[in-house]
């Protein structure tokens, strides 16, 4: 039973896979959308039959109408939760990497075309479904949260957009491909920062002093990544342009962090130890290196340098 | 639908109370007083629920609530099973479920009662006003199943309003089509009319009080639509039942005639259609020497007609009568002639004495019986619906001491002493005249025109009619009941409210008669559209009685229902207004199928780079387009030139089109994918 259902699940997904294949842009036609009635659809159905047979036994000339009015009304929204799917794009947007543990926010561009859509329901199986309308026109964004509970890159499944409007008795659907991936950051460990922690290999050889005093060096002008703490707000308020403010450690006092000084009882551990200091040093303005098999990010500070050697902790090891 | 655990928001609770109400307003007089406060306070209970004052009953008390249902519906109607003890309850539970309306879904179900609801409503009157406001609460219903799905927080009333009246305007064409084609069978089982034993209209047994019941009532019992001409009221006789047996104190129908029907048609025929309202009983209304080619409708041995079930709804038939047709004039066989003579031992002695001396005085029968309504005709006989109640000798007491009374006591005293007299006899029962409505030139026969007369066997002519109401008050019989009564002013003298006492003021009767026709179509297109009907109906329409090419017929109409409402639903976007986009936008289409989209916001420039990559084969092609398609574009065009350059474009796409691939072209390299694409590549 169970690998039958498996087999049907793999036939499922492959002919999914031939019927809408995965794009960045997805336009929901006739291929694309699958319509059923619901089980609210169905007791209608049954509800119908009954007035039926009270019809007919009664022979009651209003009573069919009632009945065949119902009846119509069940297959006009039949074509009405169908249209309210046709014609959608939709388009996945850029996300943002987010740490193991949090909901990645997947954003998504709706584009109604030149009809309003209604009741909109979007999301994956088992996740909280987002609700919403469409309104006719430009564009709309819409932000999709999807739980993360493993570092790298996450593909999230197909997309499930459904729609019940306008009377709930049919379900229209479509399972878009969106290519979507989301960088997963290890989930950040707070343990203490290793005393005069640094490589054993690090080129000055002198053990950086993590407590010591910072001195001002001079500045710079800004580049992007240079951390926002670090800039000189003063200079940019006299109009002198936007420039950062240079520490003496920048140069010489850094730190090294390797996955061997890191504690924790195994890899994914001792990467959420790595990123928890990452982030710490970070915060606290104080440059480091990440040393790691194969890669070696020279000490420095800034978000472009923390982003760097997070995704180096997310990609270690076997992820892709 | 939502997730289980979500409740019902506000608005939807208060959509759901307003159409609960709408749904419950027409049962409301059939329930007694507290059935009202009853939905009050659940009402009010499921609005403090909704306050969170109050919770949700517990089992217990939801049980406690059930008995009280089912309690209430007993003490009230005595019973708990029967139609109206059905609706009753259904009516009482949908206000119950109020208290269990949690969830969306909750709501859902009562939605769905209110449905049933609504239609049980139908069973008991199909008026047209009542039509027209159930079409209204069915807008509120759909409106609330709209609301329920609208998304949360954007619940709005008017548009959930809109969207249901739409919903509702286009199911109509398929509505009326099925209403039309749907096939009327047969009642798959037997069913009481709701409300049977309170209906007005003859019964199979007579006493002359229940004919007096009749005469008070202002209530409508059929309508006759002639095909030409329409008798003179003095022949207007509407046959329903004979009454052959007679205990001393009722004529009663007795037990059916079990001989065939053996009559000669004879003299001008006439052709009718009856439209009856809901009797619960058989019995049909026609002029004398009547047949029907109605599959619904039996030609009985005592040549009345009766529709083969009780009429639990309103019907209409066809009938053919001559009336001047000889009825069994060939004889009675000994047992029809020993029961059209028997009576009863011990009552009324006077009047047999009587019955003997006329017998001695005339030896023919027809003789005997002229010289009986001679009789009436010449003694003090009052007509009057006030008579004074009569003792055990009831028509010897009628006869020779009160001699006031109306049709019933005289059709009863006379086939009493035709029978005392030798000559076979029975009471006719029926109706007599009726109102010619000049709108719909249609009889009205009201139930204050039920009439009984004597039918009477006679050597050779069969049975012949007599009526002794005739002899003693020619006018009730030619201008009907209120000339016959104005005197005593009786007429319909209970009946305070009913439009037809006030006939003789001028705006009144024009509005009722109006009203009267309105109802009358409404009845017989409408109502009385069932099986015979709609057959006669698909015939005439499709001028056909072949079943297949009706079939083909019915099939066309369908897809004349459907097809242009799908079509409108399912309308295309509107075509942009400007030929340059729709260009673009037919080209882009075009792409699509292939694979190839522009990013959102690219400007025709770097598109057309980036397809020349992907189709390297088509770049003539496609710098030719981009050009055109820049030039119309961005450059102001001179007036004289705007058309060549929309046949240029135009001409230019078309040249593209034609020689784009049929598929997906393979990806150009990678770098310069990179390169040009601005977007996120997907992982390889």
């Amino acid at each position: 039973m169970q690998r039958l259902r498996g087999l049907f699940r793999g036939w499922l997904q492959g002919w999914l896979q031939r019927r809408m294949p995965a794009s960045a842009e997805v336009r929901l036609g006739h291929r694309q959308i699958f319509i059923l009635p619901t089980r609210a659809g169905l007791g209608l159905l049954a509800l119908l039959a009954a007035l039926l047979v009270a019809a007919i036994n009664y022979q009651n000339s209003l009573v069919y109408a009632l009945t065949f009015l119902l009846f119509s009304l069940f297959w006009v929204t039949l074509h009405h939760s169908w249209r309210n799917l046709a014609g959608m794009q939709l388009r996945s947007g850029g996300v943002a990497p987010v740490f193991c543990g949090e909901q990645a926010a997947l954003s998504l561009w709706l584009d109604a075309g030149s009809r309003a859509r209604s009741a909109l329901r979007l999301g994956w199986q088992s996740q909280q479904r987002l609700t919403l309308d469409v309104a006719a026109g430009e564009p709309q964004a819409a932000t999709l949260y999807l739980q993360t509970t493993r570092r790298g890159w996450l593909y999230p499944e197909r997309l499930r957009v459904e729609t019940r409007w306008p009377l709930g008795w049919f379900v229209a659907w479509s399972l878009p491909a969106l290519q979507w991936q989301v960088l997963v950051y290890p989930h950040p460990l707070q343990f203490p920062l290793p005393v005069g922690g640094s490589g054993a290999d690090a080129e000055d050889g002198e053990p950086s002093a993590l407590e010591g005093v910072e001195d001002f060096a001079g500045l710079r002008a800004y580049q992007p990544g240079d951390s926002k703490r670090r800039l000189d707000w003063r200079a940019w308020s006299r109009g002198q342009g936007l420039h950062s403010r240079l520490f003496t450690d920048l140069a010489g006092d850094s730190c090294w962090l390797s996955l061997d000084l890191a504690q924790g009882n195994d890899l994914e551990a001792r990467l959420g130890c790595l990123t928890g200091w990452v982030l710490r040093l970070e915060r606290e303005s104080r440059p480091y290196g990440l040393l790691l098999a194969g890669e070696r990010i020279d000490p420095s500070l800034g978000e472009a340098h923390r982003d760097r050697c997070l995704r180096a902790l997310a990609l270690f090891g076997n992820s892709p | 639908m939502s997730t289980p655990g979500e409740l019902i928001p506000r608005s939807s609770l208060a959509w759901l109370l307003v159409a609960q109400l709408t749904v419950i307003l027409p049962h409301l007089p059939r329930l007694p007083l507290w059935a009202g406060a009853f939905w009050l306070l659940c009402v009010l209970w499921r609005i403090q629920i909704q306050r969170m004052r109050w919770t949700f009953p517990s089992l217990l008390i939801r049980a406690l609530g059930l008995l009280l249902v089912f309690g209430m519906v007993f003490s009230h109607l005595r019973t708990l099973i029967g139609l109206d003890a059905t609706v009753m309850l259904l009516v009482l539970l949908f206000m119950l479920k109020l208290l269990e309306m949690r969830t969306p879904r909750d709501a859902l179900v009562v939605i769905y009662l209110g449905f049933f609801v609504t239609a049980t409503a139908f069973l008991f009157d199909q008026g047209i006003l009542l039509t027209l406001y159930q079409v209204g609460v069915l807008l509120v219903l759909v409106a609330a199943l709209v609301g329920l799905q609208q998304t949360a927080g954007r619940q709005n009333p008017l548009s959930a309003l809109r969207v249901g009246g739409m919903l509702l305007l286009q199911a109509v064409p398929l509505m009326l089509v099925l209403f039309l084609l749907f096939p009327r069978i047969a009642p798959l089982w037997a069913v009481n009319a709701p409300g049977s034993a309170r209906m007005t209209g003859l019964a199979e047994s007579m006493a002359p009080a229940d004919v007096a019941e009749l005469a008070r009532s202002g209530a409508l019992a059929f309508r006759v639509s002639f095909d030409g001409d329409i008798p003179p009221a003095s022949e207007l006789y509407w046959r329903s039942m004979t009454l052959a047996d007679f205990d001393g104190r009722r004529w009663s129908m007795g037990a059916p005639l079990l001989s065939r029907v053996s009559w000669e048609p004879r003299g001008p025929q006439f052709d009718y259609q009856v439209v009856a309202g809901a009797s619960g009983q058989p019995w049909l209304f026609a002029l004398r020497g009547a047949s029907s080619n109605d599959p619904g409708v039996l030609q009985t041995a005592d040549f009345n007609l009766r529709a083969r079930a009780a009429l639990n709804a309103i019907t209409s038939y066809q009938v053919q009568s001559r009336p001047q047709s000889l009825l069994q004039p060939e004889g009675l066989n000994a047992a029809e002639r020993a029961r059209f003579l028997a009576l009863p031992e011990g009552v009324d002695p006077r009047s047999r004495a009587w019955a003997a001396e006329l017998r001695t005085r005339h030896a023919g029968d027809a003789d005997l019986i002229d010289s009986l309504m001679q009789h009436f005709n010449r003694e003090p006989y009052h007509y009057t619906l006030r008579p004074q109640p009569l003792g055990q000798h009831s028509n010897d007491e009628f006869l020779f001491d009160t001699q006031r009374g109306f049709c019933a006591h005289y059709a009863g005293a006379m086939t009493f002493v035709l029978r005392a007299a030798g000559i076979p006899a029975r009471v006719v029962a029926g109706y007599q005249g009726g109102e010619l409505n000049p709108r719909g030139n249609h009889l009205l026969i009201h139930q204050f025109d039920a009439h009984a007369w004597v039918e009477a066997w006679l050597p050779e002519q069969g049975w012949v009619t007599y009526d002794p109401t005739f002899a003693v008050a020619p006018e009730r019989i030619e201008r009907g009941l209120q000339d016959a009564v104005r005197g005593e002013g009786s007429f319909l003298e209970d009946a305070f409210l009913s439009p037809v006492r006030y006939r003789e003021v001028g705006w009144i009767n024009q509005s009722r008669l109006f009203w009267d026709d309105v109802n009358y179509q409404w009845q017989l297109r409408v109502l009385g559209y069932q099986s015979e009907q709609q057959l006669r109906f698909l015939q005439n329409w499709f001028g056909t009685t072949d079943w297949q090419r009706i079939a083909i017929w019915a099939l066309l109409l369908v897809l004349l229902a459907t097809v242009p409402v799908v079509l409108w639903i399912l309308r295309p976007a509107r075509r942009a207004a400007d030929w340059r986009v729709r260009a673009w936008q037919r080209l882009d289409r075009r792409l699509a199928r292939i694979g190839l989209q522009a990013q959102p916001g690219e400007g025709p420039r770097s598109w057309e780079l980036r397809l020349m990559q992907h189709l390297p084969g088509q770049r003539a092609e496609l710098k030719a387009f981009f050009e055109q398609f820049v030039q119309v574009t961005y450059a102001e065009p001179e007036a004289g030139s705007r058309r060549s350059a929309r046949k240029a474009l135009q001409q230019s796409l078309r040249v593209l089109l034609r020689r784009l691939p049929r598929r997906r072209p393979p990806q150009p390299t990678r770098v310069l994918d990179e390169v040009l694409s601005s977007g996120s590549q997907p992982p390889l």
